[in-house]
């Protein structure tokens, strides 16, 4: 995921990156203040101009105001990856079971492929995840972040791959003895490839 | 009475039974409380180990060291030990220990209950280590995602296991939870108002009320997975109408708050030990309660970020997300006034200290890494990496390992009245830092590059191998630090070097206890008239011991204490606690009887184990109060106060009502997974509903209402002098008719194995039958207790007591009927 | 109790509205496609009036405790109790408000 290969995990990143910047600042923050208590003698303060400093201060309205910044932030990027509909998006199915992942596609009806999803680089692609036994996870981590395939349900993940390539897929959701190895691959095809893909199957 | 003499006199009637068989049948506080955290710390050494395999065999790629199944035993059983076997048991034994010395009175309300909470857990741990032994451990993760626990994908017992022991365990932490909140409302030191409580009882208190509304979703979703297991009640199961992630719900609801009853009780330790080793006073106590009951409500609203990932909607992630974030606001509230506090006072580098230190580096990260993890897309990305194994590691060991072991360097004085000998503690904090940011900071990076969790190998090419051996050596060294840990404490306890009293100078009453306590604590009960009363009056500990408090003169052999008013703190009434006793274990053991039937499938079994707990539990109740009227005792300092047994509020009642919030909170995650399944379970609405059956709504409303109207009579023929018999006999031909009812019920509901809507019904028409046997079994008590004397005009408290459970039971029979007949009636 | 009561009460009721309100958008989604919560209709509405109910039971705890019939005696369990109650009303706030700007059912 710190080699982000689509725009949804290109955001993340990007969001990881400012996290962790705002984090060792505020980490740096308070390892001072606590250092700073062992300065030798100082002049005591009030209990009350104690409690406003530090509680009032730093232990509220610190936190407030950059919680609700990151909040808004993770809101609005939450909302920008929703797989909501459009005219270009490219939509496929994927069934997990112990342990293997069978892909089907809404421009091929009636194509599969088994451990190996096809999808066209460059443009949206809605994959509906479910399961046929236990939960499973769909996870292609250049590409965007994780959905879980329940029992029963249908889940809808959007991913995009930038350029075409092959990519690496997992299950990231513990599934009993084969799980470490309950893995696909998604493979990106320019806009001919994915045309050959959906006629004749290569 | 010189001290001495009092001394003699107190301990006849509170020491333990002598040598090793004593600790059968001991009922004493610091006696349980001890075994409860060398047990705890056996388990954090079991738990240790096994972290130890998970880091060999993730050391390098490719490793043949254990199997994938055997390796998911490690790792489930890793994660449930430390959860379930050291994490709430350290605290339960700590608080256990502590709490009676820090409010400055003899015992915890129920001492009996406080041994079986203890054999519960003894008995409930040894049913997993055994599994663990045998290699039949559970392995489907410490949160046990059905359907891959469910019959069909784990056949075996190993489930079983988990589900029946942890619940097992899980009775230790309810009793205890009952037990602080009653002791820390109602048993205190005279005059100590809700105001002069030390900090930790308040978090305590906070903790407690958490344990009481955060484990029965757990109890109950254990017992709905284990009947679909056993009978083929399908809950989980998708095509029957069940749904799995109703589960992820009721884990979840358990498992956040959990989190912070963890987190909870070690922030208590350091709001008590960081002021004393900065030689000053918390600064803003109100602020730091109200953030406590903060963080304890909100973390009650956060258990979908468990779940950002199971495809509910946006809108749902994110009120989650945004609590998420709020929570972080009352947790910045504590640290800014513990580290104001330091700047107001002279800190000092004691080896308490130097683990606040490492608690606030390791814990601050650990913070900031869960609002990362609570803004939804990133969890996305890292759910289910080695990034969330190494957050929530930040925060259990840096909020709960590092507190706990400053809190026990802090209080090993007390207990042993011995001071350190070797200063190996100092060595042993640097390894355990150093080893621990080590093992984790590389944990964050390796999951950022892909490693999942629970995996039991990868490849060479994943590029991980460096990264994973770096962790696995700050794991050993880590351990290492530990082990010296261990190692100075056994020296502690074996060298004597006699502490002085008080040896930190703090202001809370447990040091005015002598060092090492006696088994009652103190000699006389001390009036307390501020926060820090040895702060006041630094030769307190001496003046109780003279006998210049409250119930100072050791009257008949009896083990007397006080109960308070809450919001004042004055005295109330006179408590005299049973002595030693060997029915906890009993009644643990029978308990066990129960829970091991049900483990073998041994059923011919289960019903007499279930007659044996009820005979016990008969006797048990039956041991206390008095055939005579007693009147007013003579307290002390001219104060004379109403027995126990002569109330109308006695420590059964307010025992009776915090297990009632607890039991009303099983009842309403039934009432709430009834709904989840209706709501958002694909397989619904069933073939056909319920028919409404005109004999049940009539027998079962008359039946609750003949039970609470006659038990009230009973009590207003007792206020007046009348006899009660008639009017108990009428409560509980009203009780059994409403069993009657709810048998009937059950025999007229859908087959419990055909879809997930008639196992509900059946288990909740079995919610009401049990519970109205059970207030028929109480009424029967009473009418024999009428019989043998022990109820009079003064002597009513049995009486009161009785009526709370007939008004649960009333007030549940309606939401059964309303939950089990609506439904028909509308369709 | 009833100072327990008085501490507890505000946060609980947040917990309370939380709780349903959440249940809420999930039987929204559940009785219709996604589309039907777009912003401004019904189910919108619905959702947006039980979050400015929560938001004045909220207000309305707030004054309860604050006020001099209700409220506690001067000391820790009055402070600690406005404390909680405006806990209360800020939770509700904070962590309602996506009922006014997020998607209800993708
Ligand atoms: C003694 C030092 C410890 C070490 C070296 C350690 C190491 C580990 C490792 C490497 C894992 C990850 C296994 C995996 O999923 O790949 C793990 C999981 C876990 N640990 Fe620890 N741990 C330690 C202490 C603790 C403590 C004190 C607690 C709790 C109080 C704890 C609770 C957990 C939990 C809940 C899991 C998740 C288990 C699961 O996935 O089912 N650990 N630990």
């Amino acid at each position: 995921m710190l080699d982000p290969a689509g725009p949804a995990a290109h955001s993340i990143a990007r969001l990881w990156w400012v996290m962790l910047i705002g984090s060792t600042a505020i980490f740096a923050l308070v390892m001072l203040l606590l250092a700073l208590a062992w300065r030798p003698a100082r002049a005591g303060a009030t209990e009350a101009a104690a409690e406003r400093t530090w509680i009032m201060g730093l232990g509220l309205a610190f936190p407030v105001a950059v919680l609700l910044v990151l909040l808004g932030y993770g809101l609005w990027l939450g909302e920008r990856l929703l797989p909501r509909a459009g005219p270009d998006v490219a939509r496929v199915a994927a069934v997990a079971r112990q342990w293997s992942w069978t892909f089907s596609y809404d421009e091929a009806p009636g194509r599969t492929t088994d451990g190996v999803l096809h999808i066209p680089a460059g443009r949206p692609v809605d994959v509906a995840i479910t399961t046929r036994d236990v939960i499973h996870s769909f996870w292609v981590p250049r590409l965007a972040g994780k959905l879980d395939a329940i029992p029963g349900h249908v889940n809808v993940l959007r991913i995009e791959a930038d350029t075409p390539g092959s990519y690496a897929g997992l299950s990231a959701e513990f599934s009993g003895h084969g799980y470490e190895d309950h893995s696909f691959t998604v493979i990106a095809h320019a806009p001919d490839d994915w045309q050959a893909f959906l006629e004749d199957g290569q | 009475m010189t001290a001495l003499a009092r001394h003699r006199r107190l301990s006849a009637a509170w020491a333990s039974g002598p040598g090793w068989k004593g600790w059968f049948s001991t009922v004493n506080h610091s006696d349980v409380g001890r075994m409860f955290l060398v047990t705890a710390f056996f388990y954090f050494l079991v738990g240790g180990i096994l972290a130890m395999l998970i880091r060999a065999q993730l050391a390098t790629p490719h490793s043949a060291f254990a199997g994938p199944g055997i390796y998911s035993q490690i790792f489930t059983m890793h994660g449930t030990i430390m959860m379930f076997l050291f994490a709430i048991p350290a605290i339960e034994g700590m608080a256990i220990y502590l709490l009676p010395k820090m409010l400055g009175t003899r015992d915890l309300a129920y001492p009996r209950l406080t041994a079986y909470g203890y054999w519960c857990y003894f008995f409930g741990g040894a049913m997993l280590l055994v599994s663990l032994l045998f290699g039949i451990a559970p392995d489907g993760g410490w949160f046990m995602y059905p359907p891959l626990t469910g019959r069909i994908h784990s056949p075996g017992i190993n489930t079983d296991f988990w589900l029946i022991g942890i619940t097992f365990v899980e009775i230790s932490a309810i009793c205890a939870a009952v037990e602080f909140t009653v002791s820390i409302l109602k048993y205190r030191a005279p005059g100590m108002s809700l105001a002069r409580m030390p900090i930790f009882a308040w978090y305590m208190l906070v903790v407690s009320l958490m344990i009481l509304t955060g484990f029965p979703p757990l109890i109950l979703g254990s017992i709905l997975l284990e009947l679909e297991r056993a009978f083929g009640m399908p809950f989980f199961q998708v095509e029957l109408g069940g749904d799995s992630l109703l589960w992820q719900h009721l884990f979840w609801l358990f498992g956040h708050p959990e989190v912070y009853i963890i987190f909870l009780p070690a922030a208590g330790v350091v709001s008590t030990v960081l002021p004393v080793m900065a030689s000053t006073t918390l600064i803003g106590y109100r602020w730091v309660v109200a953030a406590a009951v903060a963080l304890a409500i909100l973390s009650f609203g956060l258990w979908v970020h468990h779940m950002f990932t199971t495809g509910i909607p946006h809108m749902g992630l994110a009120f989650f997300s945004a609590a998420s974030t709020l929570v972080a606001v009352p947790t910045a509230v504590q640290v800014f006034a513990w580290i104001g506090t330091m700047w107001k006072g002279t800190p000092r580098l004691h080896l308490p200290m130097l683990h606040i230190l490492g608690f606030f580096v390791t814990f601050v990260i650990g913070g900031l890494t869960g609002v990362m993890v609570a803004v939804v897309p990133f969890d996305w990305q890292v759910h289910d990496t080695a990034f969330v194994t190494a957050h929530l590691h930040y925060v259990l060991f840096g909020g709960f390992v590092f507190p706990i072991l400053a809190g026990i360097y802090y209080w090993l004085p007390l207990a042993s009245g011995r001071r350190r000998f070797f200063r190996l503690g100092n060595v042993a904090f640097a390894l355990i830092f150093i080893g621990f940011h080590v093992t984790f900071l590389a944990m964050h990076w390796v999951g950022l590059m892909g490693q999942r969790r629970r995996i039991s190998t990868y490849a060479p090419e994943d590029g991980w191998t460096a990264i994973n051996l770096i962790s696995s050596v700050g794991g050993f060294v880590l351990a290492f630090g530990l082990v010296i840990v261990l190692i100075e404490i056994v020296l502690h306890l074996v060298v004597p070097r006699r502490s002085r009293r008080n040896p930190w100078g703090a202001g809370t009453l447990e040091w005015a206890v002598p060092m090492p306590p006696p088994a009652y604590n103190f000699a006389s009960l001390p009036r307390v008239t501020s926060r820090e009363p040895l702060a006041d009056d630094p030769d307190l500990g001496v003046r109780l011991a003279r006998g210049e408090g409250y119930l100072g003169d050791a009257r008949g052999g009896l083990r007397e204490t006080l109960m308070v008013d809450i919001a004042t703190g004055e005295p109330e009434q006179h408590v005299v606690y049973p002595a030693n006793t060997r029915l906890p274990l009993v009644m643990a053991a029978v308990t066990g009887v129960f829970f091991l039937s049900l483990l073998l499938k041994l059923y011919w079994l289960t019903p007499l184990a279930l007659a044996g707990v009820a005979v016990l539990g008969w006797r048990w109740v039956w041991q206390l109060g008095s055939d005579t009227d007693l009147g007013c005792q003579p307290v002390g300092h001219g104060l004379a106060l109403a027995s126990a047994s002569e109330t109308d509020r006695p420590p059964g009642w307010w025992g009776s009502a915090f297990l009632l919030v607890a039991n009303a909170t099983l009842f309403g995650s039934l009432l709430f997974g009834y709904a989840f399944l209706w709501t958002v379970a694909p397989g619904w609405p069933p073939a056909a509903f319920m028919e409404p059956s005109l004999l049940v709504l009539v027998a079962a409303p008359a039946g609750a209402a003949l039970a609470v109207a006659g038990i009230a009579l009973a009590v207003r023929r007792n206020r007046i002098g009348g006899d009660p018999t008639a009017a108990l006999l009428a409560a509980l031909a009203g009780a059994l008719c409403l069993a009657g009812a709810f048998a009937l019920l059950l025999a007229g509901a859908p087959h419990p194995t055909g879809h997930a809507y008639g196992a509900t019904l059946w288990v909740l028409g079995c919610y009401g039958l049990v519970h109205a046997l059970l207030v028929a079994l109480m009424l029967a008590f009473l009418l024999a207790r009428q019989r043998a004397g022990y109820v009079s005009r003064s002597r009513r408290a049995e009486l009161a007591i009785v009526p709370v459970w007939t008004g649960y039971l009333a007030v549940v029979t309606a939401l059964i009927l309303a939950a089990v007949y609506l439904p028909g009636f509308a369709a | 109790m009833s100072d327990l009561l008085r501490i507890l009460v505000s946060p609980a009721a947040w917990l309370a509205c939380f709780s349903a309100i959440y249940g809420l958008s999930g039987i929204v989604c559940a009785a219709g496609p996604g589309a039907a919560v777009a912003d401004g209709s019904g189910p919108r509405m619905v959702l947006v009036i039980a979050f400015l109910l929560a938001v004045l039971l909220q207000v309305g705890l707030l004054a309860l405790v604050w006020s001099a019939r209700f409220g506690a005696e001067p000391g820790l369990v009055r402070v600690v109790s406005r404390i909680s109650a405006v806990t209360g009303l800020v939770a509700t706030v904070w962590t309602l408000f996506p009922v006014l700007a997020a998607s209800a059912c993708l």
